[in-house]
C-alpha cells in the first residue's frame, strides 16, 4: 500500500506542476487552453533532444528545454491566446485544440511514432517502510513542494504575482489602477508554459514519451483546475495530490479505471450542490453546513 | 472653461438593446457633475463607455480634447481618468496598505530604465508617501494592515476611493459612491468629496439625488439610454419630465 501512496504522490507531483499554467488561464482570462498539451510534449522532445548533446546532463537539458519553449510559449500566448479573450469558449478550444494536434504532427514529422523511454537520472533505490522506490519519485515530490513554495511567495511578494492574484480576483479592478493585465497574464501565462515543459521533463523518466502525452495529461489536469478551483494556485496543489491518489488507488484496486475515477471525482465536486441538498431533503436538516 | 470630458453621438447597443442612444455628454474642467436617472436608465453604461470598459456601438469619446474612443481603460487611466464602481471594487485578500500599494505600481515603471535605475528608491519612497496621504485623506490610516475583507461596506468604499484618488486623477467618476452605505457613511463620503472636489473635475452617478444637490455644480437626467434634461440641478430637478420618469406622474 505504502508504493501505490508514494506513487500517488509523484503523479500529484506532475499534476500540479502541470496544471498551474492551466489554472492561471482558465482563471484569469477564462480561456480552456489545450495549447497547454503541446508545450509539454513539445518541451519533453526537445528536452529529449538535448540531453545526449550536453553528455546526459538531466538538469542542463531540463533547463535548455524549458528555455527553448518559452518564446514557442510566448508566440501562443501572443498571436492566438490573446486573441482570444472575450471571445465564446467555443473559439478557445477550437483554436487551441488545433494548436495542440499541430504539436503532435510536428513532433511525429520531426521524431516519429515511436515511444521515446528515457532512464532515471538518479537510478538509486530507497527502502522506506520496508518498499523500495526511487530516489527520484522522491525528488520529483519534493520539487512540487519546493515549487509551490516558491510559487507561494511569488504572487504575495512579488509586483507581478500580486497583479496577477488581484486580476484572478478582479481584472476590471485591476484595469483601473491603469495596469495592463494582458502583459501580467502574458508573464503568468509564460511561467506556466515553462512550468508544463518541468513537469513534462520529470515525469519523462517515470512513464514513456509518445506524441500525443499531451492530451492524455491535458484531461487530467482540466480535472485537478475543476477541483482545485479555476485559478486557485493552492486549490490546484491539494487537487492535484488528492486526484493523485486517487489515481494511485483506483489504479491498484482495478486500472482501467484509474483515469475514469479522476472525472467521478470532478464531477462529484461539479454536482455537490445537488448532491448536498438532496440529502439535505433526505434526512431534513442540513447535511453539511 | 475648457472642456474636460465629451461625448458626441455616443450609443451602446447589446443586440436589440439600446441601453445608451445617441447622448451628447459634455463636462467642464473643474466641474462637479452629477448624472442621475431611475434603475436601467443607461447611467452606469455611460460611465463605462466614457473609462473604456464598453467599446461604443456608434459616437465618440473625446477627453481634453483628445479623441480616446479606441483607448482601452489603461490607457486613459494613465492619461488622468479614474474611476470608481457600482459594487464597490478593492482586493479582499491584500490589507488596506498593499491595496494602495498595489494601485500605485503603475507610478514604478514610469520613465527610462535609466531613471528608474538611478531614482528607484527615491520614487519608491515618494510613492510610499503618496499611498499614506491618501490614507490619511480617507481617514483609514489605522486600518492599514488590516486585511481588506474584513473592513465595513463603508469602509471598503472609502478605500475604493482613496485608490482613485492617489491614481492623481484629472477627471474622478464615482459610480453609485453612495449605495449601500448608513447615513452616517454618507455624510462621511460626502464630506470627503467636499474636502478633494476641487483638485479635480468630478462626475457622480447618484440615486441619491437629495444627498449630492449641495455637491454637484450640474445635473444630466438619462431616461432608456437618453440624457432627457441637463442644467443647473434646481433647474433640472423642476423639469416636469424629470420629475415623472424620477417621482412618477403622481408626485408632479
Amino acid at each position: 500500500m505504502i508504493d501505490t501512496l508514494l506513487y500517488g504522490v509523484t503523479i500529484g507531483a506532475i499534476l500540479y506542476i502541470f496544471s498551474i499554467g492551466l489554472s492561471i488561464t482558465f482563471g484569469t482570462m477564462q480561456i480552456v487552453n489545450f495549447a497547454h498539451g503541446m508545450v509539454y510534449s513539445l518541451g519533453v522532445y526537445l528536452f529529449i533532444t538535448f540531453l545526449p548533446w550536453v553528455a546526459g546532463i538531466f538538469p542542463l537539458a531540463m533547463a535548455l528545454a524549458v528555455a527553448a519553449m518559452l518564446p514557442i510559449a510566448y508566440l501562443v500566448e501572443r498571436f492566438i491566446i490573446r486573441r482570444l479573450y472575450g471571445e465564446s469558449l467555443d473559439y478557445a478550444i477550437i483554436a487551441t485544440y488545433a494548436v495542440l494536434l499541430i504539436g503532435a504532427d510536428v513532433i511525429k514529422y520531426i521524431w516519429g511514432t515511436e515511444p521515446q523511454p528515457v532512464s532515471d537520472p538518479i537510478g538509486i533505490p530507497l527502502v522506506i517502510f520496508g518498499v523500495v522506490i526511487q530516489l527520484y519519485r522522491v525528488v520529483v515530490f519534493l520539487s512540487a513542494i519546493v515549487l509551490f513554495i516558491g510559487l507561494k511567495i511569488f504572487f504575495t511578494r512579488n509586483v507581478i504575482g500580486k497583479v496577477v492574484i488581484a486580476a484572478l480576483e478582479d481584472r476590471d479592478g485591476v484595469r483601473a489602477l491603469g495596469l495592463d493585465v494582458n502583459k501580467y497574464f502574458s508573464i503568468a501565462f509564460i511561467i506556466g508554459s515553462g512550468l508544463a515543459v518541468l513537469g513534462g521533463v520529470l515525469y519523462s523518466p517515470i512513464t514513456t514519451s509518445e506524441p500525443y502525452m499531451g492530451f492524455h495529461i491535458l484531461l487530467l489536469a482540466f480535472a485537478v483546475v475543476i477541483v482545485g478551483g479555476m485559478g486557485n494556485l493552492t486549490g490546484t496543489f491539494f487537487s492535484a495530490f488528492a486526484l493523485g491518489m486517487v489515481i494511485a488507488i483506483t489504479g491498484r484496486l482495478y486500472s482501467s479505471a484509474a483515469d475514469t475515477m479522476v472525472f467521478v471525482v470532478m464531477a462529484l465536486v461539479l454536482l455537490k450542490d445537488p448532491i448536498f441538498n438532496f440529502f439535505r431533503k433526505l434526512v431534513g436538516k442540513p447535511a453539511i453546513s | 472653461m475648457s472642456e474636460m470630458i465629451s461625448t458626441s453621438g455616443l450609443t451602446k447597443k447589446f443586440k436589440e438593446l439600446v441601453a445608451v442612444n445617441q447622448v451628447n455628454f459634455r463636462v467642464a474642467e473643474g466641474q462637479v457633475a452629477g448624472v442621475i436617472g431611475p434603475n436601467g436608465s443607461g447611467k452606469t453604461t455611460l460611465f463605462n463607455l466614457l473609462s473604456g470598459y464598453f467599446p461604443p456601438s456608434e459616437g465618440q469619446v473625446t477627453f481634453q480634447g483628445e479623441d480616446v474612443t479606441g483607448q482601452p481603460p489603461e490607457a486613459r487611466v494613465a492619461m488622468g481618468m479614474a474611476r470608481t464602481f457600482q459594487l464597490v471594487s478593492v482586493f479582499d485578500h491584500l490589507t488596506v496598505w498593499e491595496n494602495l500599494v498595489l494601485s500605485n505600481v503603475r507610478f514604478r515603471h514610469n520613465g527610462s530604465w535609466l531613471t528608474n535605475f538611478f531614482f528607484k528608491n527615491a520614487r519608491k519612497k515618494a510613492i510610499l508617501e503618496y499611498c499614506q496621504e491618501s490614507l490619511d485623506t480617507v481617514a483609514l490610516s489605522d486600518q492599514a494592515g488590516t486585511v481588506t475583507s474584513e473592513l465595513s461596506y463603508g469602509d471598503k468604499r472609502m478605500l475604493e476611493i482613496a485608490i482613485a484618488l492617489s491614481l492623481k486623477p484629472k477627471l474622478l467618476l464615482l459610480d453609485e459612491p453612495l449605495a449601500g452605505l448608513s447615513d452616517h457613511e454618507i455624510g462621511e463620503v460626502i464630506e470627503l468629496l467636499q474636502k478633494v472636489k476641487s483638485d479635480f473635475t468630478l462626475v457622480i452617478i447618484e440615486h441619491k439625488i437629495s444627498k449630492i444637490m449641495d455637491l454637484v455644480e450640474s445635473l444630466s437626467v438619462m431616461n432608456e439610454g437618453a440624457i432627457i434634461c441637463e442644467g443647473e440641478p434646481d433647474e433640472v430637478l423642476s423639469n416636469t419630465d424629470v420629475r415623472e420618469c424620477y417621482w412618477g406622474r403622481e408626485d408632479c
